[in-house]
């Protein structure tokens, strides 16, 4: 414990020896003086933590001692003492504020109690004191955090590439950051506290905000457009979320990412994509037809041979391979005509199961000079619906051929190979059409690179157009087509197709 | 008995075509459809000369024509590639795949692209076997 510094003030000298000899062995240290004046110089001089002062005192009297020693320090203690009897004069002392005070003649227990008091309050207001500073010193941390927070937080805002909007309860702008600037084209002063969310926001975006009112939820991301200052469209990605505090609404805050250099590259994308497919596609071209001139060439070479020599087998194979490589030469071309050719499906009412029907007893000779047998399962709930019948037909073609030939090309003679074509409705308006075969099946290679053009694993026999002409006459008809295989195991290929419904067809 | 040429060719009207010119010729045409056929049919009848094709299914000509050239009891059979491929894609191939970490391996004899005049086939046979 720290030692209290004791000042003791009273006009009789023996009480003054007496009482600082008993106070020093107790261990304070102790400061005298003779009067109230000399009390106080001493005080002044000093600071002593508890002041011990007679009540009766020639001049300055113990009550004015007390007045004024508050006054200098409200928080030293200042015990009274006060003659046997003087109540009232002890409870006037109570009232300036002394800590306690104590009868004459002093008894030591009396005395001791009284200094217990006092340091026990001393301590306290020590104590108090530390704690106040402590808290003072946190809040001033805390406050200097809050400070480097928010700071931290606006330039992030400022500096980030995202426009960030946030407004008020009352959906009133108070952040426009300069991304917001260069999305929406108005400076920040033309925007915060003058408009409203519906002056900047198109009306789809503020709907998700007011219906996301019930709850604090962020909207994922969408696209849409905003219109800038000039007018203008701009495309943007925007999510949103209206922020709340105990179920009360804070604000909003809405983020925009501005999709126009996106959408440029993404057509500039588009356009050397296409750019390269025509390089390919001629590539491939010169490929396919460098084949078939040969083959022109063998077979003209083998009808001379035979027209020479009178040999009539060798002019008679010579001639079908003309006739082959005209029919391939067809066949080409009409695939790249229909792979080149932009075209809207021409919706008319068919029977998809007739459709699958009629490939099958098209393809179904060649498939039985190969061996593969060649199946249909057609769902009878489909009946008639509004496609286009010509691209279905032309597509089935295509992938029931391709199973035929993939069961051609299968090394295992053990299997009975077979082609099955399933129709399905799925839902109201979707049909599902699936060929299946359990030919060779695909590696994952040759599946990468299925719907690339001029890729053919047939040799010379492909034109390897088949099957992007397939995706092709699907895709304009919104359908989508996926292909499922295992090497050695065969492959699926699954068409679904949006159809209308017939009473609507018809009825259009 | 002629010597003996095999046709390295996934199109039957290429094999027919080439086949008529071998026999044509005086020589004893043998017949592959695909590069693991005809890396077989190379080990089984050592023919004395391939007339090999590049794109083909199962082993390509690429592939066939590197085993060919870094195999030691192969290698000094002579290669007639026949293509609709032309000479610079073949070559940057095999190019490519040499810096992949294989062997190096010598340009083929003759580098014929489709289509070909069956006099021009005949005089490269007949240029390389005699």
């Amino acid at each position: 414990m720290a030692q209290e510094k004791i000042l003791l003030i009273d006009d009789e000298e023996v009480n003054v020896r007496v009482l600082s000899m008993s106070l020093r062995a107790d261990g304070y240290e102790v400061v005298t003086a003779y009067s109230g004046e000399e009390g106080l110089e001493v005080f002044d001089r000093e600071s002593p933590d508890i002041v011990l002062t007679d009540i009766k005192m020639p001049g300055m009297d113990g009550l004015e001692v007390l007045r004024r020693i508050k006054q200098r320090r409200p928080e030293a203690e200042v015990i009274i003492i006060t003659g046997h009897g003087d109540i009232e004069s002890a409870i006037e002392a109570l009232q300036y504020g002394a800590s306690d005070f104590i009868n004459k003649p002093i008894r030591d227990e009396a005395l001791a109690i009284s200094l217990k008091r006092a340091r026990e309050k001393l301590d306290i207001r020590r104590q108090l004191k530390a704690y106040t500073e402590d808290l003072e010193n946190m809040v001033r941390i805390a406050t200097e955090e809050v400070h480097r927070k928010s700071n931290f937080q606006a330039k992030l805002i400022r500096s980030s590439n995202d426009g960030i909007v946030a407004t008020d309860d009352e959906w009133k702008i108070v952040i426009f950051n300069p991304g917001a600037e260069k999305i929406f084209g108005y400076k920040k002063h033309e925007v915060v506290r003058k408009f409203d969310i519906h002056d900047l926001l198109p009306s789809d975006v503020v709907r998700i905000f007011e219906d996301g009112n019930g709850e604090q939820k962020e909207s994922g991301w969408m696209e849409t457009t905003v219109t800038a200052k000039g007018g203008e469209e701009i495309p943007v990605r925007f999510s949103g979320a209206v922020l709340k505090e105990k179920g009360k609404m804070m604000g909003s805050v809405a983020f925009f990412q501005d999709l126009r250099e996106i959408k440029r590259l993404q057509r500039e994308l588009i356009h050397s994509e296409r750019l390269a497919a025509v390089g390919q596609t001629v590539a491939g071209m010169a490929h396919c037809i460098k084949n078939i001139l040969h083959g022109f060439k063998g077979g003209s070479y083998l009808v001379d041979i035979g027209l020479d020599k009178n040999d009539m087998d060798k002019l008679k194979t010579g001639w079908k391979m003309v006739q082959r490589n005209i029919e391939r030469t067809s066949e080409l071309v009409l695939d790249l005509l229909s792979y080149s050719k932009e075209r809207e499906p021409e919706f008319q009412i068919c029977s998809p199961n007739e459709i699958a029907a009629d490939v099958c007893d098209l393809l179904r000779e060649t498939a039985t000079e190969n061996k593969v047998e060649l199946d249909t399962e057609l769902d009878p709930s489909i009946g008639m619906v509004s496609m286009d019948g010509k691209s279905v037909h032309r597509a089935l073609m295509n992938l029931v051929s391709n199973g035929i030939d993939a069961c051609i090309m299968d090394e295992d003679l053990t299997k009975r190979h077979r082609v099955t074509v399933t129709t399905a409705r799925e839902g109201d308006d979707v049909v599902r059409f699936q060929v299946t075969d359990n030919g060779c099946g695909m590696t994952d290679e040759v599946k990468s690179k299925l719907f690339t053009s001029f890729f053919s694993t047939k040799g010379a026999k492909g034109t390897g157009l088949g099957l992007l002409v397939t995706r092709k006459l699907i895709e304009e008809h919104k359908g989508t087509i996926e292909v499922d295989s295992e090497p050695g195991q065969g492959t699926t290929f699954t068409i679904r197709l949006p159809v209308g419904k017939t009473e609507e067809a018809q009825n259009g | 008995m002629g010597k003996k040429v095999l046709i390295v060719d996934d199109d039957p009207d290429v094999r027919l075509f080439n086949v008529t010119v071998v026999e044509e010729n005086g020589y004893t045409p043998i017949e592959a459809a695909n590069g693991e056929e005809g890396l077989e049919k190379v080990k089984k009848e050592k023919p004395d000369l391939v007339l090999l094709d590049v794109l083909m299914p199962k082993q390509s000509g690429i592939r066939l024509y590197r085993e060919l050239k870094t195999s030691k009891a192969l290698k000094d059979i002579p290669v007639v590639i026949l293509s609709g491929i032309a000479k610079r894609t073949f070559l940057r191939s095999q190019k490519a795949l040499t810096e992949f970490g294989g062997e190096e391996v010598p340009e083929p004899e003759v580098y014929l692209e489709k289509p070909v005049e069956p006099e021009e086939l005949a005089q490269t046979i007949k240029g390389i076997l005699g």
